[in-house]
């Protein structure tokens, strides 16, 4: 009996060729490097200091001495930009980090061992599903009081369930397949079987998704900046300047508040675009 | 095991998930070091009066666990304790601020199922050509927006620049509300839209791969009725399970778009009590939400049976 | 006028391969014809041009008419076809019908929707259809979901459901591939009988050749998108023309007539069975226990014998329990009851520790049946081997390295493949990789699970000519687990025959062919398609 898939040329037919967008991808990177890059040099490229107060305007357009003038308090925008997106980018990278090193090892283990483990860790995250990401670090703030550490960590524990259904899902079938049974018989041990030839089949399409979690996560810490939850004034954070210029925009003052929303929109839009082609080129990669 | 014994079977499943839920959100206050009068009383003179009426809301003499079925117990009956900002029944203060936020969480679900699917059907059948690319892009582009900023843009064309629609509060009367909620909902909508979005298209692509959309086609069947019959009907099933998930998700972000447009909804309540910190409010806040998401899966597990058959025998969905 | 015209029928993918290179074909009306070919050799791009199921971005050329109309000139002469000229019945009705809806609704979908019957009509219609094909309770399968029927079951109702428009042309894409063999030979008489009552004509696409022969009047050979060979179907079985056609016979496992491969055997035989047996398995059994079921025998009290150097089949179909027994044997499962002796050495418990493991592997190893997912897909075929050798033996590094190229030549592969990963290797190839990581080991005993199934016949000749060449020079053990009876008879001298988890009959392969003795084997032989 042989397997019932369709012919190899029936499925070529089916499947459309989405040509793959070499230029979007390769601006998305190029822009992603650049904001981290002005990130990183924030010190030596920023014109002012992004605290610094110029008494002589408030509020001013952009001009030669401010490129993107002043905001409310007369701190220049363009440095305050530059200088966010160390905040910006270090929450989001550190929650992915920590969110997908404890979800892909509890993952393995619940997805290799099955049974008593699985159903217990299983249990574990469906109670953290039932609380929204924003929450679980809404609630961090409400116990351990505003700033970024207190997000960060609670978020980490946030996405590390998703992170854990994934991968236990996708060792799950994994450990199924004939493969796996073969290495078995040739007499390799169950740990060397998970950790050096299932784990790294499995990591790639979770790298994946954990890039696309990173723009989920940088909107959110933003979110809660902006709610005053999170980065404190005077420190520069997108978010936070949102907040702060949003009174202003009623009063046709629009620059300071479109300024660091553009900077957001920019970071979450480059990052999704190349977490979705990372997601499409490893997924299209794996064994017909 | 026949339909009724699995749903039931799930329920179940799910209110042991509300239970340790409540757990979490009782003994969350437990991993703060020092005194929990202190802790409770944060930013407030502590005066004799207010620690006694503090131990005695939180029964504080009493072993934890007592404390909680006092908690729990109360909260079965209605009873979240009383607001330290307001001097009121946290249940009364919640009451109050119910309306707006359940009128926008609505609202915004409305845009995002029909907007959602639409797109998403819209690239499924297209794909491969110029305006499956489109309505890619223009999802990937939309999903990096948030909400926040989202309502900057809105406020800042259609409220500031337009005039069409007001900026702030949430209005008198319900005609009134609506009209005030347009944006704010539409602010929240977005990056949830993508999600449907993606998710329909994704399930429908899935589908039209199937053998039986092309054993239907090759009877004769009209290419309408095939997407309709078999592509859309078997999609059904993840879009609505991700559809469910999302309404928790939504009423926690309305907090960030009240925040935006001035509304008095739970979302800022939720906001000004971690600010004010007036933390039996946030408890509360944070159990309803929990009790919301248990609600939707409850109803997305109950209607699984109808949507997919295979499930009702228990046999797996493939 | 011919039921069906298909001439000089090409396609080219929008990359600019060609898949077609001018077929050209004809089915009279009440004729049927088979059409044969390996896989790639385009035989279900051509059926699916009959019914204009190619998708827009195919590039067509040559003529295709089913009486008269063409399918690929308009939607209007398409619709026309495909309502009332011809009906396909497609490989995998698991796949084919919509698990979400019933199968009533499956078989009166086209009745309803394009020539607007009224429910009630269509519904009397759906039984008599279901009755045709033999269902044995038509009014209440209406109601019932796909899941809660068999395999069989669920290619009638597929069958039924292409009845509904009365067609003329039957077009049959591998219907019965995906089938046990003795449900084949059931849906292969429905057919006959359908097509005879109704004057029906079918084109029939399979990859075997005496399914072909059984059933069809006339053939038509397929290879890499060309006809190399048609005629009378007993013509082109017994006298080949092609050269292709001549190779493709002579690959072909029969269980009559003379067999491939006899002196192999007997020479093995002869030597085998004056030896002490390598592998006793003695009343071993298995259960499943699952939660809220019925516990399920897989494997009821077997017990078998093969000498050192023998080789023995276990043949069945599918719920027989065989994979279950050699998964015991391998130990990949253990077995509740009974002994499995390897060597002399008790395996029927799982390993406990790294030496037992590797001791048992030693002994003992297997080659799965997909090829496609029995190797990993990251890693490169001469490094699995060499996994492997590390494992074992003391080997590493350039030593490893050239005893790895050693095993993958003598596999039938070259040097170039060391570095290849599965994903750019045949499915042949990817078998011989299978069998020289399995044998790296040097194990006394290999096991087969229907490790050529998923290969197309002249390259499971070849495979098979492989593993007797193997046997032949180091004596080995063979365990050779499959549902094919032909393929049996050409790889082993001993056979036992296996149903629901027990052994029903056992003895030399040529004797149980020759003289069945149990029911079951009797069936079994007789499904088997033989050329009329």
């Amino acid at each position: 009996m042989t397997s019932s898939t369709p012919t190899l040329a029936i499925r070529v037919l089916r499947a459309p060729r989405r040509p793959r967008p070499r230029l979007l991808y390769w601006t998305a990177v190029v822009v992603l490097a650049v904001i981290t890059l002005a990130a990183t040099l924030a010190p030596m490229l920023a014109p002012d200091d992004p605290d610094a107060v110029d008494f002589m305007s408030f509020l001013a357009p952009p001009s030669p001495a401010h490129w993107l003038g002043t905001d409310s308090l007369g701190r220049d925008i363009l440095s305050r930009i530059i200088w966010g997106g160390r905040t910006a980018l270090i929450g989001p990278l550190a929650v992915v980090v920590f969110s997908t090193i404890i979800g892909i090892l509890l993952g393995l283990w619940a997805g290799w061992r099955g049974g008593w483990v699985d159903a217990a860790l299983s249990r574990v995250f469906d109670v953290l599903f039932a609380f929204p990401s924003l929450l679980i670090a809404i609630m961090a703030v409400a116990l351990f009081g505003k700033g970024l550490w207190a997000p960060v960590i609670a978020m980490s524990i946030a996405y590390a369930p998703f992170v854990a259904r994934l991968t236990r899902s996708l060792v799950a079938a994994e450990r199924t397949r004939p493969y796996v049974s073969a290495y078995r018989v040739q007499g390799f041990g169950g740990a060397w079987i998970a950790l050096r030839r299932v784990l790294p089949n499995v990591t790639p399409i979770v790298g994946a998704q954990s890039t696309l979690n990173f723009g989920y996560v940088l909107a959110e810490l933003a979110g809660l900046s902006f709610l005053g939850l999170g980065v404190q004034a005077p420190t520069a954070d997108w978010g936070a300047m949102i907040n702060e210029a949003q009174s202003g925009v009623a009063a046709g003052q629009l620059l300071p508040a479109i300024a660091p929303a553009i900077a957001v929109v920019l970071s979450v839009v480059a990052v999704n675009i190349i977490g979705e082609e990372l997601s499409d080129r490893i997924g299209g990669e794996n064994p017909a | 095991m026949s339909a009724a014994r699995r749903v039931a079977g799930k329920l179940g499943g799910l209110l042991l998930t509300l239970f340790l839920a409540s757990l979490l959100v009782f003994f969350s206050r437990f991993l703060v070091p020092g005194d929990p009068v202190s802790f409770l009383l944060r930013g407030r003179k502590p005066s004799p009066e207010s620690v006694a009426a503090i131990t005695a809301q939180y029964g504080l003499e009493l072993p934890p666990w007592e404390q909680y079925l006092r908690w729990i117990l109360g909260v079965l009956r209605g009873d979240f304790g009383r607001s330290l900002q307001y001097r009121q029944d946290v249940s009364e203060v919640i009451g109050d601020r119910l309306p707006v936020t359940l009128t926008l969480v609505v609202m915004a679900g409305l845009i995002i199922a029909v907007a959602g699917v639409a797109f998403g059907a819209i690239a499924a059948l297209n794909r491969g050509k110029v305006i499956d690319r489109i309505v890619l892009i223009g999802l990937t582009v939309l999903g990096a927006i948030p909400s926040f900023v989202g309502g900057i843009v809105l406020i800042a064309l259609f409220s500031v620049g337009l005039g069409w629609f007001p900026s702030f509060g949430s209005g008198d009367g319900f005609g009134d509300m609506i009209h005030h909620l347009t944006l704010p909902s539409i602010a929240l909508a977005l990056v949830f839209i993508v999600l449907v979005g993606k998710v329909t298209r994704s399930a429908m692509v899935d589908q039209l791969g199937r053998e039986h959309v092309e054993v239907s086609t090759s009877r004769g069947v009209a290419r309408q009725a095939v997407v309709r019959r078999h592509v859309l009907r078997n999609a059904l099933g993840p879009i609505l399970t991700v559809s469910g998930v999302l309404v928790a998700g939504l009423i926690v972000a309305s907090s960030i778009v009240e925040a935006a447009f001035g509304l008095s909804g739970i979302g800022s309540l939720l906001v000004q009590s971690v600010d004010r910190l007036d933390f039996p409010v946030v408890q509360a806040i944070v159990l309803l939400v929990v009790f919301a998401f248990v609600v939707m899966n409850a109803v997305v597990d109950i209607l699984e049976p109808w949507i997919d058959p295979r499930s009702a025998a228990g046999a797996g969905a493939r | 006028m011919n039921l069906l015209e298909i001439r000089d029928l090409t396609l080219d993918l929008p990359t600019g391969i060609r898949l077609l290179h001018g077929i050209t074909l004809q089915v009279a009306p009440g004729e049927t014809v088979g059409l044969v070919g390996e896989s790639g050799s385009g035989k279900s791009v051509t059926a699916r041009s009959v019914l204009g199921l190619l998708p827009d971005r195919a590039v067509v050329g040559g003529t295709v008419a089913v009486n008269g109309r063409s399918p690929l000139a308009d939607a209007a002469g398409r619709q026309q076809i495909r309502r009332h000229e011809a009906a396909m019945v497609f490989q995998d009705p698991r796949a084919g019908i919509n698990p979400m809806r019933t199968i009533g609704d499956h078989v009166t979908e086209a009745l309803r929707l394009c020539e607007d019957w009224p429910a009630a009509r269509a519904r009397a219609k759906a039984v008599e259809l279901l009755t045709a094909v033999r269902l044995p309770a038509p009014r209440e399968h209406l109601d019932q979901h796909p899941h809660e029927l068999s395999g069989g079951m669920l290619q009638r109702v597929m069958i039924a459901g292409a009845l509904s428009a009365s067609p003329k042309l039957l077009v049959c894409d591998e219907p019965t591939t995906a089938l046990d063999v003795t449900t084949q030979s059931e849906i292969v008489q429905v057919l006959r009988e359908l097509c005879a009552n109704n004057g029906m004509g079918m084109l029939f696409i399979t990859h075997d050749l005496n399914l072909a022969g059984s059933l069809c009047d006339r053939l038509v050979v397929m290879k890499d998108g060309a006809v190399v060979e048609e005629g009378p179907a007993l013509r082109v079985l017994r006298e080949p023309e092609a050269e292709y056609t001549r190779r493709l016979v002579a690959a072909t496992p029969r269980i009559t007539g003379p067999a491939a491969g006899s002196d192999d055997r007997s020479a093995a035989a002869t030597e085998a069975s004056a030896s002490e047996p390598e592998l006793v398995v003695s009343g071993a059994g298995k259960t499943y226990r699952r939660r809220g079921r019925t516990p399920v025998v897989a494997v009821a009290s077997a017990s078998l014998t093969i000498p050192r150097g023998g080789a023995l089949a276990v043949v069945g179909e599918s719920g027989s329990g065989k994979s279950t027994l050699a998964r015991m044997i391998v130990g990949l499962e253990e077995a509740d009851a009974g002994e499995i002796m390897v060597g002399g050495v008790d395996v029927s418990r799982a390993s406990r520790s790294r030496a037992e493991r590797l001791a048992r592997a030693k002994r003992v190893q297997m080659v799965f049946q997909d090829p496609y997912l029995s190797l990993d897909p990251r890693i490169p075929a001469g490094r699995a081997v060499e996994d492997v050798l590390r494992l074992h033996t003391g080997l590493s590094g350039p030593a490893a390295r050239s005893r790895a190229i050693e095993l993958i030549q003598a596999v039938g592969l070259g040097e170039e493949h060391f570095a290849a990963r599965p994903r750019t290797l045949s499915g042949g190839q990817r078998q011989r990789v299978a069998i020289a990581r399995a044998l790296a080991i040097g194990p006394e005993l290999l096991v087969m699970d229907e490790a050529t199934s998923a290969l197309d016949v002249s390259v499971q000749a070849q495979v098979l000519d492989l593993v007797a060449g193997i046997r032949r020079e180091q004596g080995l053990t063979l365990l050779f687990i499959s549902h094919d009876l032909a393929v049996v008879r050409r790889v082993c001298e001993e056979t036992i025959v296996m149903r629901r988890g027990e052994i029903v009959e056992a003895g030399p392969t040529e004797q149980l062919l020759r003289d069945p003795q149990h029911a079951y084997t009797r069936l079994l032989i007789d499904s088997v398609p033989a050329p009329a």
